[in-house]
């Protein structure tokens, strides 16, 4: 199940097309499994690893994935190699990630951008790689070409998120 | 064989690399006795699952056991795949085996190369399947192992990676097939087949370039050889194409003599050759050896040379022998 969490305020209509999206994008029920609160003391632009480790008020069961979304800005993060610009950040193989749709206008205007995203963050929960397609919403992110994509997984990505998601069934 | 392999010592609570298997922590040294012998086995748990392998202490270094690499080791790995100068081979049986060299034993650059070589390739065209699995798995390994050196999450190991494979705002290039040919330039058509093996976009066109030639060769030979020699002559050139298409054209052009390949065409394929081993004693083979199949061409064999049957029983050899 992915659980849809918002830590400021959404068009619910928008959140259920939203829901919807990523259900067809993975085969897995998704829900606005309603809001929870910044951890205090948090300021923007929001530490996305930190974020995930402190927010409180995220109830949900063991399988299930956790994105949380907002329209405040994530920190770059300043890596060995360089610095990696994030709109979103979420922890390999494990249940939580963050979303952010501050780069993009609306949620309605900018549905497609910020659903590849969502796609891309919850790929990475279930164990996906970055991608060498383009058309692929697991390719990385901060490519110019990403945001003009649909919110798809090309034929490896998906058979192999299916394959993953099989698993945490059974 | 990976650097420093030699001087390997582990103890418990070392992280280890264990090839193609990812990143895993000793968890036990223990002596073992095995079949009488005394063995020192040492016990490693992957982190990523917590699969548990034992390996005897002295197989360690031949496995291709190694340390996880350091941060100077990661730093040199991120100016290799900033580099340009990789160019991928494109003869996929010289490049399977390359990247499975290199996945077993070539350390975190074996890796790396793995990794940058397909990336290059996919710049070109779309990666067959088991190349994009290879990759998969190749940039998997290599992302755990980075994060391990890097004490980071997996997912900023892999974006630290990614950075310097695609460069923030920049599309990747998109390779011409000039640019990976060597002086040779035969290379290419090799490349063509084996890509083809991996799905790739062409694959309706070569066996069309494959098969017909084969089909008509053998067309061409059966008519050759039971009609004149006119007609192969008249049809060289376009006979593979008709012919290719609807095979069924060919007993309309010829009238009488197609009669030939239609019996022999009729009966399944074992038929002609007893007929032609022996021609005049099939008849009486027939009756005897109705009843079971396999007997016909053994009772005609027996028929002949009865006396020898009882004599000969113990070494079958005898009956080609006599023949």
């Amino acid at each position: 199940m992915i659980r849809v969490v918002t830590l400021d305020p959404f068009d619910d209509k928008q959140l259920a097309k939203f829901n919807r999206t990523l259900y067809t994008a993975f085969g897995v029920g998704s829900e606005h499994s309603g809001a929870a609160e910044l951890p205090a003391g948090m300021s923007e632009p929001l530490d996305a690893e930190k974020l995930l480790d402190e927010v409180k008020g995220v109830r949900a069961y063991k399988d299930d994935k956790v994105l949380l979304l907002t329209s405040r800005k994530l920190k770059d993060r300043e890596l060995l190699s360089g610095k990696a610009p994030t709109t979103g950040f979420a922890r390999y193989g494990k249940d939580r990630a963050v979303l952010t749709i501050a780069p993009f206008k609306d949620l309605e205007k900018d549905f497609k951008p910020i659903a590849r995203h969502a796609l891309h963050q919850l790929g990475t929960l279930w164990e996906l790689h970055h991608c060498l397609d383009p058309r692929c919403s697991m390719y990385p992110p901060w490519t110019p070409s990403f945001n003009q994509g649909d919110h798809i997984f090309c034929t490896f990505c998906r058979e192999k998120s299916e394959q993953k998601i099989r698993l945490a069934k059974s | 064989m990976p650097e420093g392999s030699a001087a390997l010592q582990l103890q418990v609570g070392d992280r280890v690399v264990y090839p193609n298997q990812g990143v895993c922590r000793v968890a036990a040294i223990d002596v073992k006795e095995v079949a009488g012998q005394k063995l020192t086995f040492v016990t490693m748990r992957r982190e990523e699952d917590g699969a548990v392998v034992m390996v005897p202490e002295g197989k360690i270094i031949s496995i291709g056991v190694r340390k996880v690499a350091s941060v100077a080791d990661v730093e040199e790995i991120y100016a290799f795949l900033r580099s340009d100068s990789d160019k991928a081979d494109l003869d996929w049986k010289q490049r399977a085996r390359t990247n499975l060299d290199r996945m077993t034993q070539g350390g975190i650059l074996g890796l790396a190369e793995v990794v940058k070589g397909l990336q290059v390739l996919s710049e070109l065209r779309p990666l067959p399947t088991k190349e994009r699995e290879l990759y998969d798995n190749a940039r998997h390994l290599l992302v755990s192992e980075v994060a391990a050196a890097l004490g980071t999450a997996e997912a900023n190991a892999e974006d630290s990676i990614d950075i310097v494979l695609f460069p923030p705002g920049r599309e990747r290039p998109k390779r011409t097939a000039a640019e990976f040919a060597r002086p040779g330039g035969e290379e290419d058509d090799m490349d063509l087949d084996g890509d083809l093996m991996g799905l790739e976009g062409g694959e309706l066109d070569l066996p069309s370039d494959e098969e017909p030639p084969a089909e008509p060769e053998e067309e061409s030979s059966e008519e050759g050889s039971e009609e004149e020699g006119e007609a192969s002559e008249e049809g060289s050139d376009d006979a593979p194409k008709k012919r290719g298409r609807p095979p069924k054209a060919k007993p309309a052009d010829e009238g009488g003599e197609p009669a030939a390949p239609k019996k022999r065409g009729r009966p399944p394929k074992p038929k002609p050759e007893v007929t032609a081993d022996s021609a005049a004693e099939p008849a009486a083979p027939k009756k005897r050896g109705r009843p079971p199949k396999a007997k016909p061409p053994e009772g005609a064999e027996p028929a002949e040379p009865a006396a020898p049957k009882k004599r000969g029983r113990p070494p079958k050899a005898k009956p080609p022998e006599g023949e």
